[in-house]
């Protein structure tokens, strides 16, 4: 087993492959609050970057993060033009909570339902919350995993360093 | 077949070269725990001393192809995977191509049709439940309202598949978008069709070879109301056994209905469920969660915190009623009960219980079909519960939850009627937040939960327990946790026990390492309704996670 | 317009379902017709059990069920093992006025059988057919009891390669003399070991049966003792011709046998000792032959300690 994972990885190395952190979105529907399918390479800001963050109404510092954010959405916009996007990865189980715990939340954000984790996988997310930077060009540009009291204002700053290139 | 998925990968590696816009990227994790012997809490050491789980996911697309594959490593499965779960492999590889709105999957993939009830395919790494399918999906989407799936495969179970032989076809349809409908009332209808075939015989019965399912739904959206229907039906699906009284030729049927109603500031939902002899297995005379192919989530609220889910609600796919209610609300900044920065409240009551005379069950000399809507039969959970959280000043936040569950450990953990009857909890949570300065914050979390058991019972009971934990964190990159859990009310004093944990991690980027040490409880961890036995242990466990 | 060609074909599987109607059950049975053969492909179904697993009762009626349907060929061994539910209650009438589920069926190589072929630790009831698909790293050996009427009608057709003759004779009391008696019916090359033990059929004790406690229940068919090694002991030669016999003869004396049972339980965890009150009429020799490269029994065969 081990000679074919060598032969792999020398391989994809000889091919030049660089891991690089510009990717692409996914060719991967989601599914918006109201039913419609969407389908996340049509996400769209005007060239202005975009943040893509998975979380459940059931994993706590997802919705802590989404929460300090909210506080100062309004700030971020009128400095960045960023747009939020948040993945419901929630499942059949807690989907229904989705819509009013976003309303109750006063949230503005662009909420998706991604209900049996196809954008989640295609986007290699193994754990919630994990955040993901979009640059003008859609490309995927900075992902941070987890969240931990403060983090987003090294998110603001992630933010502001693309904003300047 | 793992060296072809290499090969094929090695192969579209070099046309990459000529592709534009080809990228691979992936991601990886590890979880690696020591078992040492702990005779208190009934904890075995492992033969092997440290078991492992890990899996690393690669795929490379380019324009309209994609290809994946996910290398499994169990050397040897931690305790609370399944033993089959034993060596590794590739037992995931797909390629998936699309071309003017058909997209054609071949190899392993994962679906849903519906909300799950007659059949999902999907992969939860907590539980170690991976049922993806291997064989040939379509997915066709006419104009923006009408799209439709289907397949034809076997479902995966550890290294190996099950017998059946599934195949299905979905639809839906939007009815405002296809026909051009401006009304602010949308519906959106959807039906599937399951079949299994698995060959099979019985010298004593006739038993059918294609067990098929049907599922109907409907969506109705207007302004902030939501409303969601679901009814599936499963004709005759015995098991292969001989004895009459195991024959079971029953038709099973489900459903769960919905309705939704949010606003700014408020929101509240209800449900209601039933599932009656509704078990659809990837092969029939196996046990066990690795052959279920159909998905009913159990109608209570997943619970965060560890007192509130010692005690987890199982499915009962062969047969359950449930109901239940959510109301968020927010309290306005300035009023009273809101305060500088405003109050969210979550209330959540939720009661499931069996049907009469238990699940549908058909044969030669048996006819019984339960009551469509009894809700006067035993109960087997119910929770009320209170979520308040609120933000006190810039550096103080808190989240309080206070339940009240009832728990028939006799049913839903297979034992003995009578022998630890239906347990009453009554359980408080405080979590609290202190922002010390910019980036440390400091969290204290104090659960108590007093329990009582209903019904004269033949076995010493846990009791009550009491559990704290302060964890602290520096963004962005530093946590450190320890909590202990107390069984203090245990009537075998023997039994009064600690389980200490210390954990403490790192996180930069998408790579996150943690690694703990102490013990843990003996206990049921559930996913949706479908759980797993964690046995008890006592050792280290080291978790690394990453993605590029 | 080729795209719905697919789709086309795809609703071709909205037919594919088999809707019965009753009676269900079907009295064309046939039993595989052995009339002719001196020997006969014999099958044993090893049920891992426990008195106060609520759910193998199921396990044992399918046993009788299977039984029902092919008479003398199958022939079963209920091991209870595990602990968690075999586990007897303790004599003492204080702690225990009903003197509920205190008999320790348990015997040392029922432990050891258990152990190795992890039935208990995947849960109760659990059972192996003639010890099939074994192997190395996996756990396929282990059938549910939904499984077996399926996997015994396929082995049932399945060529038998031993013969095996038992008899025994009493030569004063408790003590007897059993002669085992292989005989290849085939060339065979591998190793192959022979395996005899005795069980007791109608044991009346206590057992959980769904959610109620059975103080009146028939036991069937419970493994007392070995009268081998518990992995048994050599046929004579390392490849078999076809007529090559191997007898094996075993002096046992029942109340040692018995007195043996009681001491082990008395050593296990939770024992009480209250392992005794053997039936002799109840007896039964049990004798296989089984390959040692995957364990699969290629060759069992039962008979009556007692009867003539």
């Amino acid at each position: 087993m081990k000679k074919p994972i060598i032969l792999l990885i020398a391989f994809l190395l000889s091919c030049g492959v660089t891991f690089s952190q510009d990717r692409s979105l996914p060719n991967i529907e989601v599914k918006t609050l109201k039913g419609n399918s969407f389908n996340i390479q049509d996400l769209d800001n005007q060239g202005n970057p975009m943040v893509i963050s998975f979380w459940a109404t059931w994993c706590k510092p997802c919705k802590k993060e989404l929460n300090a954010i909210a506080e100062v959405y309004d700030d971020w916009q009128d400095e960045t033009g960023v747009k939020l996007i948040a993945i419901s990865i929630d499942d059949t189980r807690s989907m229904s909570k989705v819509a009013p715990y976003v309303n109750s939340s006063d949230w503005e954000y662009d909420v998706y339902l991604d209900s049996n984790s196809d954008l989640k996988r295609a986007m290699g997310v193994s754990t919630v919350p994990h955040t993901f930077l979009i640059n003008g060009e859609g490309k995927i540009v900075w992902n941070h995993k987890g969240y931990i009291d403060g983090d987003e204002e090294e998110l603001y700053e992630q933010i502001l360093s693309i904003l300047v290139k | 077949m793992k060296t072809q998925a290499l090969t094929i990968l090695l192969i579209i590696c070099s046309f990459k070269l000529a592709a534009q816009n080809s990228e691979i990227h992936g991601d990886f994790s590890l979880t690696l725990q020591s078992y040492v012997e702990d005779e208190t809490i009934n904890a075995a050491a492992a033969d092997e001393v440290v078991l492992n789980n890990a899996f690393l996911n690669l795929i490379y697309s380019s324009n309209n192809f994609t290809v994946g594959l996910r290398y499994e490593s169990y050397l040897n499965a931690l305790l609370d995977y399944d033993s089959e779960f034993k060596g590794n492999g590739i037992p995931y590889r797909y390629a998936t191509y699309s071309i003017d709105g058909l997209e054609i999957t071949a190899g392993n993939f994962y679906e849903q049709f519906g909300s799950g009830l007659i059949f999902r395919s999907y992969e939860e790494k907590g539980l170690g439940i991976d049922n993806a399918m291997d064989g040939i999906r379509l997915k066709y989407r006419i104009g923006k309202g009408i799209s439709l799936k289907s397949f034809i495969g076997k479902s995966r179970t550890f290294f190996t598949y099950a017998d059946g032989i599934l195949r299905g076809i979905d639809g839906e349809i939007d009815v405002n978008e296809t026909f051009g409908l401006e009304k602010q009332t949308k519906y959106i209808l959807g039906g599937s069709f399951i079949s299994r075939y698995e060959q099979r015989s019985n010298p004593k019965f006739i038993i059918p070879q294609n067990v098929a399912a049907y599922a109907g739904r409907l969506n109705i959206l207007n302004g902030g109301w939501n409303y969601y229907g679901e009814y599936a039906y499963k004709i005759n699906d015995p098991i292969n056994s001989l004895q009459e009284s195991e024959m079971n030729y029953a038709s099973g049927s489900a459903f769960t209905n919905s309705i939704t109603y949010s606003q700014r500031g408020f929101g509240v939902t209800a449900e209601v469920h039933r599932a009656d002899n509704m078990l659809l297995l990837s092969e029939r005379d196996r046990t066990g969660k690795a052959y279920i192919m159909n998905y009913i989530p159990t109608l209570s609220k997943p619970h965060a915190y560890t007192l509130l889910a010692i005690y987890p609600c199982a499915t009962q796919a062969m047969g359950e009623l449930g109901v239940q209610l959510d109301l968020f609300y927010k309290f306005k900044k300035g009023t009273l009960l809101g305060g500088k920065y405003g109050t969210k409240i979550n209330l959540n009551l939720s009661r499931i219980n069996a049907l009469e005379g238990g699940n549908s069950m058909l044969n030669d000399n048996i006819d019984h079909t339960p009551a469509l809507l009894s809700f006067d039969e035993e109960l087997y959970f119910s929770d009320i519960n209170l979520e308040i959280n609120k933000k006190v000043n810039k550096k103080v936040k808190y989240n309080a939850v206070f339940a009240h569950q009832k728990y028939n450990k006799d049913f839903l953990e297979g034992k003995t009627p009578g022998e630890y009857g239906t347990l009453s909890s009554t359980i408080g949570v405080i979590d609290l937040s202190y922002k010390i300065k910019k980036g440390h914050t400091i969290r204290i979390e104090t659960q108590a939960l007093f329990a009582k058991e209903i019904d004269s019972v033949s076995k010493k009971q846990e009791g009550d327990w009491i559990m704290a934990l302060a964890e602290y964190t520096i963004s962005p990159n530093w946590f450190f946790a320890i909590q202990d859990m107390y069984n203090y009310g245990n009537e075998d004093e023997s039994k009064r026990l600690h389980y200490m944990n210390i954990n403490f991690g790192f996180l930069k980027g998408a790579t996150r390492f943690e690694i703990g040490y102490g013990k843990k409880r003996e206990g049921i961890f559930c996913v949706g309704g479908i759980c797993k036995v964690v046995p008890s242990s006592n050792g280290l466990n080291l978790s690394i996670t990453s993605s590029f | 317009m080729k795209r719905s060609f697919c789709f086309i074909i795809l609703i071709g599987f909205l037919n594919s379902c088999d809707v019965l109607e009753g009676p269900y059950m079907d009295d064309t049975v046939n039993p595989i017709d052995t009339s002719g053969n001196e020997y006969v492909k014999n099958i044993l179904i090893e049920d891992f059990t426990a008195h106060r697993c609520s759910n193998c009762p199921n396990a044992a009626r399918e046993i009788e069920a299977i039984h029902d349907v092919y008479g003398s060929r199958i022939i079963s061994l209920a091991i209870h093992a595990g602990f968690q539910f075999a586990y007897p209650y303790p004599l003492d009438t204080t702690v225990n006025p009903d003197q509920k589920f205190t008999y320790d069926f348990r015997t040392s190589w029922g432990d050891e059988m258990d152990t190795e072929f992890g039935l208990s630790a995947s849960g109760l009831p659990n059972g192996m057919i003639n010890r099939i698909d074994w192997t190395e790293n996996g756990g396929d050996h282990r059938k549910a009891f939904s499984q077996w009427a399926s996997i015994t009608a396929d082995e049932l057709n399945k060529e038998v390669q031993f013969g095996i003759n038992i008899n025994s004779t009493v030569v004063s009391g408790d003590e007897i003399d059993i002669t085992v008696n292989t005989e290849a019916l085939t060339s065979l090359s591998g190793n192959y070991k022979l395996v005899v033990c005795l069980s007791e059929n109608n044991i009346i004790n206590w057992q959980t049966d769904g959610s109620y406690e059975d103080s009146d229940y028939v036991h069937k068919h419970v493994l007392r003792s070995l009268l081998t090694s518990t992995w048994g002991e050599d046929l004579s030669g390392t490849s078999i011709n076809s007529g090559d016999s191997s007898n094996h003869t075993y002096s046992l004396d029942l109340s040692d046998l018995e007195n043996n049972n009681i001491q082990n339980s008395l050593s296990m965890n939770l024992g009480n000792g209250d392992s005794g009150g053997w039936d002799a009429n109840n007896l039964y020799v049990i004798a296989y032959v089984y390959d040692v490269s995957n364990y699969e029994i290629l060759q069992v065969e039962e008979k009556s300690l007692l009867a003539k």
